[in-house]
């Protein structure tokens, strides 16, 4: 019998070009692609970038709304429309990429998410991660804790806040004036994803010390968001296409990520000179001082931030134990020993 | 033709009616945004209008606009900017042509300090338009000076095109930054030249001021005006400049500075009262909400366009093509200046540089060198008519004795020099490849 | 005078108040940028909120901002031909250019109510901890800009439409 066909749009958080999240493996438009192959063409995805139908962060509304069918962003930009959000893309000290899989597939992860996102009339679905990310770029050395107050640091979001914390001053930048602002020492340190895309922006060119592994963002999860109505009026075989190909970029992105991340630190290090370091066990244990304060007040604020909070701590809990007597023992003893 | 390009092609048509027929600019943009949008889909589009402009007025790189204004409005009203060009003129001696040159280099200061047209045609405007027309200048030559000078700041960094451009193509934004330095002074210096040689072949286009008035003032006297007037705005900007340069502003930051120096240079020379400081701000509110009222309604036009795919009309053209990557580049070229007859240059570089961008990048096509072109020609969408922001921003501050069709006609030659500029840095690539390398950006 | 007349004329007065009124927060803009560039460049201080209210600021100068330069006919046309036409023609564009603009506005009005009410449901704050909330309230201001456009353009039509008259 003759099957309905679809023709829907996504708009993104991100460029049209984008690497990463927008072209190349596992990103917004390999799944559209992913989509239209699997369904034999009967859901169509027209693919905006950020700015070509709606700007950046409009994405969310757009969709509630039901006037875009899908988004592309990361959960943790709709912070101001519930807090909870930010548990669904990465939470400071939180859990890495495999740990996340474990709390979203199988730890009540999703289910919480679409709970969360129900009464803004969006369905959630995982389709994509950059794996770990980094702390960032620092003009000068950190050595102390003394060393972050004063520091003027391009860091948006919750780490942000954090980082207030220790006296650093926390701005708002935007992408495009990350490079200028710290050429000139506007600001003397800036975060933005991960090696390969730092330095497209040219980081290393302005900032020598490169602090490695991202303390905030331990893996940063990147989210379709389907209007729930149109979500329900896509028949079972339609849907479980769009759930597979998500989950299908969520793997295939990441591994994309730690393959270009890999040789692009390499070549930082090699070929640019950047000093790729871990910051010092006691700015680590500040940091993760006012990140226990902080979440523990957004938890007493809101009920929903609560729930989701203790969900996800009682996994890291578990997968913590386990990872000690696994993941741990594989980079300490196996792969070093 | 299927419908909506039909549609698509006929909203262009009676954009060009309305226009013309002398319906305010943001108002044709919207109309013919909803009327042929609601045409070819309906009302369903346009649900995103609200998103679309709480995206402009909240656009943070958009805070120049009304800081840069306020501070060309707090120097004319204080009449800080009347004697200036009198000045510039005395000083320039018997070189005709002088006031031009000295708004050119204006241009480029400016121009190193935002990357907002509204910004900088604006304040050239207020500051320098009736100094001009006053010292007998030809009012397209005054205008044309002021609109390609006011536009060098997208192409000299920061600029926002080469964000945009960066973010398109891949590239760093400080490469494409550095990449585009060159051609920038290129361009500035190719205006001087056209001014120049003005002085030469058609002196009473851009007089001198006449010997006798500069007999009357000595050079100690020059001196001591040229300190006294023409110091504080040079230095303000130079300050503006000067704080984004020593890293303690960002570009947005730096604006303010200029706008708050402005209300001191005002108050050293004594000329900052209560009254001058109102009219400032009513100004400066009115001149800001006329730009971003255009911005406002060229998102319904911009939502139509996309929504009667716009876009398809331009990769149907594509497919006609003959090969060979420097067709496609000057297919490329062609198509953004035509296009910059109708739409802004963000809607441009989303609907062209995409397009073409897998063919270019599977040809090795230097894509900073293809950046710094697209820029310039972007930048020559500012200024070509019947739509070229600069056209309209100009207009809003111009006395009323001059008209579109003044401006219209100084631009023309300027644009030519665009398009020179253009050609220029396709036959000699080294212009725009050569910095990046050499400063390691 | 005619009662649309005085209607007209009550309107302008509106609109010229509130736009005087609001001009003013220009200059709090250049005063915030100044602070935030020096307490952050002298001390090192900052925060989120007071970032945030930069570009918070640009909203009430823009979206109140239309109906005043309206009042004011800054708005800019393309006059290469408009210039040559008969005094009535002039009018009869000015006419026709009120009313468009008031149908303009009321499609904004239309379309932005819920885009505003789905902002004020869920009590939408700051992405950024630390930051502005009551998001609503700017997103609000949308529609109230395009109210007053409205109401200014209609002054202005009752103005062309009795100019036509009296031609
Ligand atoms: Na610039
Ligand atoms: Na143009």
């Amino acid at each position: 019998h003759a099957q309905a066909n679809f023709t829907w749009r996504m708009t993104s958080f991100y460029g049209p070009n984008a690497a990463f999240y927008s072209t190349g493996p596992g990103s917004a438009k390999d799944l559209v692609k992913r989509i239209d192959d699997m369904s034999g063409g009967r859901l169509k995805i027209q693919f905006y970038g950020a700015g070509e139908l709606i700007p950046a962060a409009e994405g969310f509304d757009a969709v509630s709304s039901g006037t875009v069918e899908m988004n592309y962003a990361n959960s943790y930009f709709w912070t101001g429309k519930s807090f909870a959000a930010q548990y669904f893309t990465a939470v400071p000290f939180g859990l890495n990429f495999q740990g996340f899989n474990g709390w979203y597939y199988d730890g009540g992860g999703a289910h919480l998410w679409r709970e969360v996102y129900d009464r803004f009339n969006l369905v959630p679905i995982l389709c994509g991660n950059t794996g770990v990310q980094m702390t960032g770029w620092f003009r000068k050395e950190i050595k102390t804790v003394d060393d972050l107050k004063g520091i003027k640091m391009r860091i948006p979001g919750l780490a942000g806040r954090v980082y207030k914390e220790l006296g650093v001053d926390s701005r708002l930048i935007a992408p495009g004036e990350i490079f200028p602002s710290l050429e000139r020492g506007v600001i003397d340190a800036a975060e933005f994803v991960g090696p390969y895309l730092d330095r497209q922006l040219g980081l290393h060119k302005v900032a020598k010390y490169y602090y490695t592994t991202g303390w905030h963002e331990m893996a940063t999860a990147s989210e379709l968001t389907v209007n729930k109505a149109k979500w329900a009026s896509l028949p079972a075989d339609l849907k479980a296409i769009v759930e597979n190909a998500c989950a299908a970029c969520n793997v295939i992105s990441e591994a994309w990520c730690q393959k270009n991340n890999a040789e692009a630190m390499e070549d930082l290090i090699k070929n640019h000179g950047t000093i790729a370091q871990p910051l010092p066990d006691d700015v680590v244990k500040a940091l993760r001082a006012a990140t226990d304060k902080i979440l523990a007040e957004a938890v007493a604020r809101d009920p929903v931030t609560k729930k989701v909070h203790d969900s996800y701590m009682a996994y890291k809990a578990k997968y913590d134990d386990w990872a000690d007597r696994s993941e741990t023992v594989y980079h300490n003893k196996i792969r070093k020993g | 033709m299927p419908y909506l390009e039909i549609l698509a092609t006929l909203m262009l048509v009676a954009f060009f009616v309305l226009l013309l027929g002398g319906i305010p600019v943001g108002l044709t943009l919207a109309t013919t945004g909803f009327v042929f949008g609601y045409l070819g889909f309906g009302t369903l589009l346009f649900n995103l209008l609200p998103h679309r402009i709480f995206g402009v007025v909240t656009n943070y790189t958009l805070l120049a606009i009304p800081l840069f204004v306020f501070m060309g409005v707090m120097l004319e009203k204080s009449k800080l900017a009347e004697e200036l060009m009198d000045v510039i003129g005395l000083a320039a001696g018997k070189l005709r042509g002088g006031l031009g040159i000295g708004i050119i280099l204006v241009g480029v200061l400016m121009g190193a300090t935002t990357g907002i047209v509204g910004a900088t045609v604006v304040t050239l405007g207020l500051l320098t338009l009736p100094g001009m027309l006053r010292r007998g200048y030809d009012k397209g030559v005054a205008c044309g000076t002021i609109c390609a000078s006011g536009t060098l700041g997208q192409i000299i960094p920061p600029s926002l095109i080469l964000i945009l451009l960066a973010d398109i193509t891949n590239q760093s934004v400080g490469t494409l930054f550095a990449a585009a330095m060159l051609p920038g002074v290129l361009l500035a210096g190719l205006y001087v030249g056209y001014v120049l040689l003005l002085g030469f072949l058609r002196p009473d286009m851009v007089p001198a001021i006449p010997p006798e008035e500069r007999a009357m003032i000595s050079g100690a006297q020059l001196t001591g005006k040229l300190f006294r007037v023409v110091a504080p705005p040079v230095g303000l900007v130079g300050a503006v400049l000067g704080s984004i340069i020593a890293g303690i502003a960002a570009p947005s930051e730096a604006a303010a500075m200029g706008a708050l120096g402005s209300i001191v240079v005002a108050a050293v020379g004594r000329r900052l009262t209560f009254n001058v400081l109102r009219e400032t701000v009513q100004a400066t509110t009115r001149i800001t909400a006329m730009v971003l009222f255009i911005l406002i309604c060229a998102q319904v036009f911009s939502l139509a366009f996309r929504g009667l795919q716009g876009e398809r009309l331009v990769q149907d053209m594509f497919e006609f093509l003959p090969g060979g990557i420097n067709t496609d580049i000057w297919f490329l070229m062609l198509l953004i200046f035509v296009l910059g007859f109708f739409i802004e240059w963000i809607e441009i570089s989303y609907i062209a540089v995409p397009l073409f961008l897998p063919v270019f990048i599977s040809a090795g096509t230097d894509l900073v060198w293809l950046s710094t072109l697209i820029c310039i020609n972007l930048q020559t969408s500012f200024l070509t008519p019947p739509f070229g922001w600069s056209l309209f921003f100009l207009r809003g501050v111009a006395p009323p004795e001059v008209t579109t069709g003044d401006i219209y006609r100084g631009v023309v030659p300027f644009v030519l020099l665009q398009v020179f500029g253009l050609v220029f840095c396709f036959f000699f690539p080294g212009i725009a490849t050569w910095l990046p390398k050499a400063i390691g950006w | 005078m005619p009662p649309t007349e005085k209607l007209a004329g009550g309107i302008d007065a509106f609109i010229d108040l509130v736009g005087r009124a609001v001009s003013w927060i220009a200059l709090v803009l250049a005063l915030v940028m100044g602070a935030n560039v020096f307490l952050r460049y002298g001390f090192s201080l900052g925060w989120i909120w007071a970032q945030e209210l930069e570009w918070h600021l640009l909203v009430p100068i823009t979206l109140v901002g239309m109906s005043y330069a309206m009042l004011h006919g800054d708005h800019v046309r393309v006059d290469v031909l408009y210039a040559r036409f008969s005094p009535r023609a002039k009018l009869t564009v000015d006419l026709m250019s009120a009313v468009i603009a008031m149908i303009f506005s009321g499609l904004v009005i239309w379309l932005s109510l819920a885009y505003v009410n789905q902002s004020w449901s869920i009590g939408e704050g700051s992405a950024n901890p630390g930051g502005l909330d009551y998001r609503y309230i700017i997103k609000a201001m949308i529609p109230a800009g395009f109210v007053l456009l409205l109401l200014q353009s209609l002054s202005q039509a009752i103005r062309a439409a009795l100019a036509v008259k009296a031609a």
